[in-house]
């Protein structure tokens, strides 16, 4: 690279210049490793201490190191049910709220409809409300319908708050759609059905399952929307909220490694599948 | 093309689409807010039983009783979504602009607290903010905390413990729209003679103004309705409207007084939602 | 695991002595026996499960199992599903409450409230809890006689107690002197900003009441603004760190509280976290709650009465009583436990001398329904 100034008018840059320069874009480096390690250093506590092996019945000093946490994950009586209920719900939840979500994505995108602009907007709200008046009106209607509260009622509310994310997700992906490719099949003589179902689906399958994923996480994470309405049904996050005022074990940190690392891993995969497509591509 | 796709289809197709989606969100969703309506209308006590008596004095009292909680939870979420902003920006534009092949791995730490349960994390600071911890130790030795402070049960633990928790809601759509700049736009700014730093200022700012306005709202909305990080980080003195409103509903089991309260909270939310609307135009913001 | 190895070893060196004597406080004490009246309609058949929500740690444990209800189960062939859901009296209310009041069963046969906050009373006085099937509990001639007729439940006929407890102060002995006095725990500047009160109205309104001079059996208005400006002072001076439910063992265990109101037994099981906790009555008296067996409407009461009355067996009793730590309301615990663990049978924490049970008091009833009351200090504790 030849140092002979070939912009008019641009000043040879001097030493001083040049390691300011060196050091302005590192600054900036560091500071996103710095940003990164306080992202992560409550996952490394958390992580940490589901290690621990506290001798009363709270988990905030470090007090030696033991594997019997993760051998006895469920020694702690109404942990397992509460997580089977979790992932029971996230399961179905997130299966119904994508399904959903994606028709409206589709209809949002591919037609010019009257109260589009109204219903681009419905599906919005919910994002944009607090979880607290979410979980509170759902609450009001239960009580006012005198619905049980419990295993439906958590369902209905997590299937409500995961629509929107899933409308969202799918949408990003049928926008950028290249519409050439259905044109083209519909062309070589494919019907509109067979052509959604051979080009379209398969092409934003990606979007579907990460509009799954993201729902799924969203449901298993969810506290306040399901303490308001779940009655005394138990779900992992409302015990985790339960020992917290009375005695945290550690197998509330071991299950919440599991998951992070469940998620993590997946999210990895996700990433290196996604770099391999880009390299192909 | 693309259009007659569009056009040939009117009619039903869309509605159908539709309908079953959009019913679940009006039946769990929009009729709930009308019955919450309805109950902060009300008046009575679990004792008693509740009865409509247009008892619009519950909005009244909600906002002279508890005017401290609402106006905390205003400067809580303010605060968190400021410092949020201010802290993730430059990250956001370090993945965006220096990310490379990286891109999609970065991102992956940035949503990674993510993937542990909302309140373990917040117990984790409980952890690490302990007043014999090392944080504490720390800051006490270098002179920012007085000998003997805390800074557990403060207003600074909370509103550290909702920037933290909301962070991905501001990075992401920040890293979105930086991601969509075109980097030509800025060398044609450095070629026209502006310096780095004009150049973003100029031209990588203004446009990258649609993530800010949704990190904005993303992380400010359910921040303002948040209470476990008041109530896992901070003392009574901290509590914010989020506190109060659950303690009305599921231990003093006073529904009117705490839905008149939450309408309160979402007409407010949603007025500032509104503002930013018509500022930005709904399609920037839906999409 | 702290299993009871631990706990024993712990109790050698609580030291739960040096309460002071003062004028009595009371238990409801009436005289006269109670008419076994006749039981419920309840069918006298057992179920197959027996659902029992219970505080946390608050049964005999033994690595993962429960021993009083697997001996429970082997005798009587009813699988005990045992759940620890109840984390404060008001929001397992408000959880089981629209249950009841829509007539519904809550899944429930037997569940666990403190009888000084409003709760038993409003369950009994809305009808929503069954009534005991006496005829299955011989054993109730057991409970011992202070607790026999409460005034929420005169004749016990549809509660019988599970344990009591103390309120008093909580204290680290490696970081601060001995706290004795709430004069000290609300005024020391010593123990400034790492104090804690309890959310728990009939706890904190009691002891600060007594401490100002007043009854706490007979709330006033006047007694009562007195001492919720006395604790407003506190709070805002900040000396009190927060107001806290059952979490302030946490804060207590490391190091976040050096002083605080707390409940006796937790400090014994807290001991196992941290040694040097130490607990007394404050002197100018604590007060006594029970936390008590109540069926709610729908349950079983026949199944639910005779698991009652198995925990009102001298045996069982010493034997959950060994862990919980608790004060035991059953006679013939102390005379059975003697023999296993002496210890525990003589710590006066759990079989309290009749010097202490004169310096504990009990809230007024007609506070706990005052809504005016609880919503000023619903204020307080969350402002």
């Amino acid at each position: 690279m030849t140092s002979v100034a070939v912009e008019l008018g641009r000043p040879r840059r001097s030493v001083l210049a040049r390691t300011w320069a060196f050091v302005r874009r590192h600054v900036l480096t560091v500071y996103s490793l710095l940003f990164f390690a306080y992202l992560l250093l409550p996952i490394a506590v958390v992580v940490a201490f589901s290690f621990n092996h506290p001798k009363g019945r709270f988990n905030y000093t470090w007090q030696g190191f033991t594997f019997s946490n993760w051998t006895h994950w469920n020694a702690i009586p109404g942990i397992q049910s509460a997580l089977e209920l979790s992932l029971e719900i996230a399961l179905i939840a997130s299966l119904l709220a994508t399904a959903l979500g994606t028709l409206i994505a589709l209809a949002l995108v591919r037609y010019g409809f009257r109260g589009r602009g109204t219903t681009n907007l419905i599906v919005f709200l919910p994002l944009s409300t607090p979880e607290i008046v979410l979980g509170a009106s759902l609450l009001t209607l239960f009580l006012n319908l005198s619905t049980p509260l419990g295993f439906s009622t958590i369902l209905i509310a997590h299937v409500m708050f995961c629509i929107s994310f899933a409308v969202v997700t799918v949408k990003a992906r049928l926008i950028g759609f290249d519409r050439h490719l259905e044109e083209a099949a519909m062309d070589l003589g494919a019907n509109e059905w067979t052509t959604f179902v051979r080009v379209t689906l398969p092409l934003i399958a990606p979007a579907i399952l990460a509009a799954l994923l993201l729902c799924f996480a969203i449901s298993i994470d969810d506290f306040v929307v399901t303490y308001f309405n779940a009655g005394s049904e138990v779900t992992f996050p409302i015990f985790v909220w339960g020992a917290a005022r009375n005695a945290t074990p550690p197998q509330i940190n071991v299950i919440g490694t599991a998951i992070f690392a469940i998620a993590a891993t997946m999210m990895l995969l996700n990433v290196f599948l996604q770099n391999r497509r880009a390299k192909r591509a | 093309m693309g259009l007659g796709f569009l056009h040939r289809h009117r009619g039903s197709t869309p509605y159908l689409l539709l309908a079953p989606g959009m019913l679940w969100l009006a039946v769990f969703f929009l009729v709930p807010l009308g019955f919450l309506f309805y109950q902060s209308l009300q008046s009575g006590s679990i004792d008693f039983g509740y009865a409509f008596t247009w008892a619009w004095g519950n909005y009244w009292d909600s906002i002279k009783g508890y005017r401290g909680q609402f106006e905390r939870s205003f400067e809580y979420a303010g605060l968190a979504t400021l410092i949020a902003l201010v802290v993730s920006y430059p990250v956001a534009y370090w993945i965006a602009f220096r990310g490379g092949r990286w891109k999609n791995l970065l991102l992956l730490f940035i949503v990674a607290p993510f993937f542990v349960t909302y309140l373990i994390r917040t117990l984790a600071w409980e952890t690490i903010l302990a007043d014999h911890g090392l944080v504490v130790r720390l800051l006490t030795d270098i002179h920012i905390l007085a000998p003997g402070g805390r800074l557990l049960a403060t207003g600074t633990a909370v509103v550290a413990g909702i920037t933290y928790n909301f962070l991905p809601f501001m990075a992401l759509p920040l890293y979105v729209s930086l991601e969509q700049i075109d980097p030509t736009l800025i060398e044609a700014a450095e070629d026209l003679y502006a310096s780095k730093w004009r150049a973003f200022l100029r031209v990588t700012l203004p446009l990258s103004m649609p993530g800010v306005v949704a990190g904005t709202l993303l992380t400010f909305i359910p921040a303002a309705g948040d209470f476990i990080n008041a109530q896992l980080l901070g003392s009574p003195t901290n509590h914010m409207i989020g506190n109060v409103i659950n303690s009305k509903f599921n231990e003093l089991i006073d529904y009117p007084a705490a839905a008149a309260m939450s309408f309160i909270l979402m007409a407010i939310i949603l007025a500032m939602v509104l503002v930013y609307a018509r500022a930005v135009g709904t399609e920037k913001l839906t999409g | 695991m702290t299993d009871q190895i631990t706990r024993r070893t712990f109790l050698r060196r609580a030291a739960a002595s040096g309460s002071i004597l003062t004028v009595p406080g009371l238990l409801a004490a009436c005289g006269g026996t109670s008419t076994s009246s006749g039981g419920s309609t309840s069918s006298h058949k057992l179920a197959k499960t027996l659902h029992f929500s219970n505080w946390t740690l608050y049964i005999d444990k033994s690595g993962n199992k429960h021993p009083s209800l697997d001996q429970f189960q082997q005798k009587y062939g009813v699988h005990v599903d045992y759940r620890e859901d109840i984390n404060d009296n008001a929001s397992f209310f408000s959880k089981i409450q629209p249950d009841l009041a829509r007539g519904q069963s809550t899944g429930r046969d037997i569940i666990v409230m403190t009888d000084n906050s409003r709760y038993p009373s409003l369950l009994v006085q809305k009808g929503w809890v069954e009534k005991l099937d006496k005829s299955a509990i011989p054993n109730i001639k057991n409970l011992i006689p202070q607790q026999r007729h409460p005034s929420w439940d005169p004749h016990r006929d549809y509660s019988l107690p599970w344990q009591s407890g103390f309120t008093g102060i909580g204290w680290n002995e490696k970081l601060t002197d001995p706290v004795t006095t709430m004069g000290d725990l609300l005024g020391n500047p010593k123990l400034k900003g790492k104090v804690g009160l309890l959310t728990e109205f009939s706890d904190t309104i009691a002891l600060v009441m007594a401490y100002n001079g007043d009854d706490p059996s007979n709330i006033t208005d006047a007694t009562f603004n007195k001492a919720i400006s006395t604790i407003e002072k506190a709070v805002h001076s900040g000396q009190i760190r927060q107001f806290y439910g059952n979490d302030y063992s946490g804060a207590l265990a490391n190091g976040d509280l050096v002083a605080t109101m707390a409940w006796s037994g937790d400090i014994i099981q807290l001991q196992a976290d941290n040694p040097h906790l130490k607990w007394n009555l404050p002197d100018t008296g604590g007060d006594i709650w029970t936390d008590n067996m109540l069926i709610p409407k729908g349950g079983d009461a026949y199944t639910a009465s005779v698991y009652m009355n198995w925990v009102y067996t001298p045996r069982i009793a010493a034997e959950i009583e060994d862990y919980v730590n608790y004060v035991c309301p059953v006679l013939g615990a102390k005379a059975a436990l003697l023999k296993q663990d002496p210890q525990i049978a003589k710590n006066p924490l759990i079989f309290p001398t009749q010097e202490m049970l004169n310096n504990v008091h009990t809230i007024d009833p007609k506070a706990l329904n005052n809504e005016k009351y609880q919503t000023t200090w619903q204020n307080l504790i969350s402002a």
